[in-house]
């Protein structure tokens, strides 16, 4: 078993965060991230908040190892389930794996919540195992794999976002601030 | 916009997504501001204003995209993760602030 975390500020507020995550597709960084789709949608008339599920198709290339011992190929799905909570301004995302969950289980949570100056605090953690019904070099190779894919990955997400989130409301929230 | 997994629901996802966002970027900051009081209006009048509007569009899209994701036996492996984890509540995550 592998963990991730990482933890930063995004230098904008809480709402516009938000907003932005619905916007961070398709990207220049991610360009591994071909298609998104929304499977569910609810919008909770008692307590406002909203879950969404979607399905995230990728597209990266896997060493040939993987593809001769697990058949994968080079598109892979990933299953995401958030909430927005704007009673308790809570953003939370869990995605999970679908290609290869047979083999391996790739299991990430990210928040978003206010953090001071206007700024959102972001922290992301993921937990990465192979299932045990393999050879344990195999299992190792797998999993090393998959983390660094990973740590790669959170990388090019974080200046995806950081990219959309500026040209979203760079102007904006600079202007608001001069009026201020 | 991203495209959907199966062309023939790109276009319906495209609008669909432009709805919920528009929707979206008028809904939030007010039910950020709402009060413990106000909360429940706003949350069931803004329910019912996302189904007047994209309700239709998004009946068709998820019909569509239903059937894609049938048709590339990911249905499936959908129907396993989610019998492994609902994901019917929120997760708990440790907040920056709790943890430190």
């Amino acid at each position: 078993m592998h963990y991730f975390s990482q933890l930063f500020n995004y230098e904008h507020p809480w709402s516009h965060v938000v907003i932005g995550m619905w916007h961070k597709y398709p990207n220049p960084h991610c360009t591994h991230v071909v298609t998104i789709d929304t499977l569910d949608r609810t919008v909770d008339p008692r307590t406002g908040v909203i879950r969404t599920e979607r399905l995230m198709g990728c597209k990266q290339k896997a060493p040939i190892w993987i593809v001769k011992l697990f058949g994968g190929s080079e598109n892979a799905f990933v299953r995401e389930i958030s909430f927005i909570n704007p009673a308790t301004q809570e953003a939370t995302i869990t995605s999970v794996n679908l290609s290869l969950s047979q083999f391996a289980t790739c299991y990430e949570n990210i928040r978003y919540s206010p953090a001071p100056d206007g700024h959102t605090a972001f922290i992301q953690t993921a937990e990465i195992q192979a299932r045990m019904s393999m050879w344990r070099s195999t299992a190792d190779r797998l999993e090393n794999w998959l983390v660094q894919r990973f740590e790669h990955n959170a990388q090019l997400g974080k200046m995806a976002f950081t990219d959309v989130l500026r040209s979203m409301w760079e102007a904006k929230e600079q202007h608001a601030h001069s009026c201020s | 916009m991203a495209h959907s997994l199966a062309e023939e629901c790109t276009p319906m996802k495209r609008e669909y997504d432009a709805c919920f966002n528009a929707w979206f970027e008028g809904y939030l900051e007010p039910a950020v501001a709402a009060t413990p009081e106000t909360r429940r209006q706003y949350s069931t009048a803004k329910a019912a204003e996302y189904e007047r509007n994209c309700g239709k569009i998004w009946a068709q899209y998820k019909e569509c995209v239903q059937k894609a994701v049938k048709n590339k036996g990911l249905d499936v492996l959908l129907d396993q993760a989610r019998a492994e984890n609902p994901l019917k509540e929120p997760p708990s995550i440790p907040s920056p602030d709790k943890a430190s």
